[in-house]
């Protein structure tokens, strides 16, 4: 499950809720998309209620941070759990993708 | 050892059922480490979210996931009635950063210490085994 919220004229936080899955990753691509192409820049994706992320999440993430950069914003992550932080050294994302403890401090640099 | 067997239909289920009966299988093995679970848990649930993708949507398929943890190994065993699949099981580097698939093989190498595939029966056998972390004394 996700909710969205604009924070200032140009940022927005994606909270997530639950297993970042084959069955969710298309929710999560659809309504960061939807905020890219309304115009906000920076996006943050707050893991903070993920227990589980899987190489499906992996790719809607991927899939948004391309789009974000695109347009010429970014897609930062806030609050991973455990073994989302393990998939993401596997998967050697913890290089491209700005991780931070909350996602107040994801906007505040 | 502490053993579940479940019996899964897709579609319409989900990966979801896996989780349920790993989070089960957890609370009654309240020993196992947290990083083997969660390397355990995150192979299987690309194996089983394979099956479901690539699997023949024309009908339905039929699984049955064998799972058991003794005091060294935990072990999966899924069945499925999908056609062959058409994959390469070899060993593979994992996809660049940037990649939005292609990944899910390459975990389920990675996280586990045994992954086989067989034909047989008209089904598809795969297997996942990993060893435990030894438990320091």
């Amino acid at each position: 499950m996700f909710t969205s919220e604009n924070v200032g004229a140009d940022d927005a936080v994606v909270r997530a809720v639950g297993k970042l899955n084959m069955v969710s990753a298309p929710a999560l691509r659809e309504i960061v998309l939807k905020l890219i192409g309304e115009g906000r820049q920076r996006i943050v994706v707050d893991l903070a209620g993920v227990d589980f992320m899987d190489s499906s999440g992996l790719g809607a993430l991927v899939g948004c941070l391309k789009a974000a950069r695109q347009g010429g914003g970014d897609l930062r992550i806030a609050a991973p759990g455990a073994q989302v932080l393990m998939v993401l050294k596997l998967s050697n994302l913890d290089r491209v993708l700005a991780t931070f403890e909350t996602a107040e401090d994801a906007l505040d640099v | 050892m502490s053993e579940r067997t479940i019996v899964f239909h897709t579609p319409p289920d989900e990966v979801d059922v896996v989780h349920v009966a790993l989070a089960s299988l957890w609370a009654q093995d309240a020993d196992v480490d947290a990083m083997d679970r969660m390397m355990f848990e995150t192979a299987l649930i690309e194996l089983v979210s394979n099956v479901i993708e690539h699997g023949d949507s024309q009908t339905t398929i039929n699984c049955t996931l064998d799972l058991a943890v003794d005091e060294s190994t935990m072990k999966a065993v899924l069945v499925d009635t999908a056609s062959p699949p058409r994959i390469d099981l070899s060993p593979r580097e994992m996809p660049d950063e940037f990649a939005e698939s292609g990944r899910g093989l390459a975990f389920i190498q990675a996280l586990v210490d045994d992954f086989d595939y067989r034909r047989a029966g008209g089904s598809n056998i795969w297997t996942l085994n990993k060893r435990r972390a030894l438990l320091s004394l």
